[in-house]
């Protein structure tokens, strides 16, 4: 099966959520987009892997084990080798106060769960393409 | 009478023997079966994610196990999904007869295959299902049905299904939690439904209608609910002055400060509860005042208010003579976290 508009060099998208179904349906879409997709499933190893793999992108769930996704963004933000990673958050939550939460943190964009696997990945190439 | 006893003790041993063993080989044969059911959904990943994807997959000679397994994962990705791919999960079990065969069952005489019949056509991602669901939450006699089919209904984010999920919460139709559960399902989509039944005239109904638009809306949907405040039914106005501070309706702030003057108790704390999400700085003295000299339940969400709104000036009140319990409680709060902090 082909990809579809790869990037010329393989971009790294880190995805990190508990939930086992949505790391596989992420890392398929943004797999099948041409992207390198390495996978978290706590805020800990997120940002273990953030720090180690320096990815273009982190897709990050706001609830997680260990460490929330802000926490993770607000960490990430704070340390030189992550701080211009850009961060989508992904949120079951949809109350402006979280949205804006997610934004005072340092999160470049949000999508909230259930999600369409189309839109995240025009977001994930939006934002890796303006970079 | 002796030998009699010895022969009833050993039937007894053989029988409790014997239902050990059937226990011990029907819990090894569950356990067989779920293993080869996981063992089939990790077979099926790849094919599934690649049909919710959208890509062109042969299904053709799939054993039950794969089958089974495959659907399982493509029900668990359909709570997860929106868009295209959701539609693709719902082609996927349109096109095998699923669906069909499913809304066939709802009407079976059999409760417990009623129930499972909405449990799993929620599960299968198809809006084809809805209109069967609400009849089933409208008209079926038993509960168990009808609360499998507003969870179904949710699940399906169905939001023809706001108004009758509400009547069936108001009514006892469905278990509150799971027809409330239902419309959190829905989402934002539920709000302008949820807006038009304000006005209804049952005021359980309006009242539950306005908690809900405070927890599936935004800022944005907080302007109609202002003038709810001067709802005749209190629970409306409490509903309201809730919904409002949930939202953070900073433009609700001089209609939630007259509503600390509601004659009824449990409004004017929802509205001092209000007053302190919002951080209306200007409520301070009269939720002081609230705080100083309300009924119980006022006097401690005023309080609780002021630890947000003004911890300083609350402080300062608690250590007045005659301040209330509420006051010191909350103030206590303020001093422990202040400690804990430094």
């Amino acid at each position: 099966m082909s990809t579809e508009g790869p990037p010329e060099t393989r971009s790294v998208v880190l995805v990190a959520d508990d939930d086992r179904d949505i790391l596989d349906l992420l890392a398929f879409r943004l797999g099948r987009a041409g992207y390198e997709v390495v996978s978290a499933s706590d805020g800990e190893e997120a940002l273990r892997l953030a720090t180690e793999r320096r990815p273009d992108l982190a897709v990050l769930d706001v609830m997680m084990p260990k460490l929330d996704g802000y926490e993770v963004t607000r960490r990430m933000r704070a340390d030189e080798a992550t701080k211009r990673i850009p961060v989508i958050l992904l949120t079951a939550r949809v109350q402006e106060h979280d949205v804006a939460r997610g934004f005072e943190v340092g999160a470049d964009d949000y999508m909230k769960k259930p999600f369409s696997p189309a839109e995240l990945r025009a977001r994930v190439q939006t934002i890796i393409g303006r970079r | 009478m002796i030998q009699a006893l010895q022969i009833g003790a050993l039937v007894l041993a053989v029988a409790n023997l014997l239902v050990l063993a059937v226990l011990a080989i029907r819990r090894a044969a569950l356990a067989r079966a779920e293993t080869r059911a996981l063992q089939a959904q990790a077979r099926m990943r790849d094919l599934a994610l690649a049909l919710v994807d959208g890509e062109p997959v042969e299904l053709g000679g799939l054993g039950d196990d794969d089958a089974r397994g495959l659907a399982v994962l493509l029900a668990r990705y359909g709570r997860l999904l929106t868009g295209a791919a959701r539609r693709q999960i719902a082609g996927f079990f349109e096109g095998r007869g699923d669906v069909e065969r499913e809304i066939a069952a709802l009407g079976d005489r059999r409760a417990w295959r009623r129930a499972t019949a909405a449990r799993t056509l929620g599960d299968m991602s198809s809006p084809v299902a809805v209109p069967a669901l609400l009849g089933v939450l409208r008209d079926d006699p038993e509960r168990e049905a009808r609360a499998a089919a507003a969870r179904a209904l949710g699940h399906l984010g169905a939001a023809e299904a706001v108004e009758p999920l509400l009547a069936a919460m108001t009514d006892g139709r469905a278990p509150r939690s799971t027809a409330g559960g239902a419309l959190i399902l829905i989402g934002p989509a539920a709000v302008p439904e949820l807006q038009r039944l304000t006005d209804a005239v049952d005021p359980a109904l309006a009242a539950e209608a306005v908690e809900l638009i405070g927890v599936l809306g935004d800022a944005g949907d907080a302007a109609p609910l202002i003038g709810l405040l001067e709802h005749p039914a209190a629970r409306v106005r409490a509903g309201a002055a809730r919904a409002l501070g949930r939202l953070g309706a900073e433009e609700a702030a001089a209609a939630l400060r007259r509503a600390l003057e509601d004659r009824i108790p449990f409004v004017a704390a929802a509205a001092a509860a209000a007053l302190g999400q919002i951080d209306d700085v200007d409520a301070r003295d009269a939720l002081l005042a609230a705080a100083a000299e309300g009924a119980h339940e006022l006097a401690q969400a005023a309080s609780e208010a002021l630890v947000l709104v003004d911890p300083d000036a609350l402080t300062a009140a608690a250590a007045e003579e005659g301040a209330s319990a509420e006051m010191h409680e909350a103030a206590d709060r303020v001093a422990l976290r202040a400690g804990a902090l430094r």
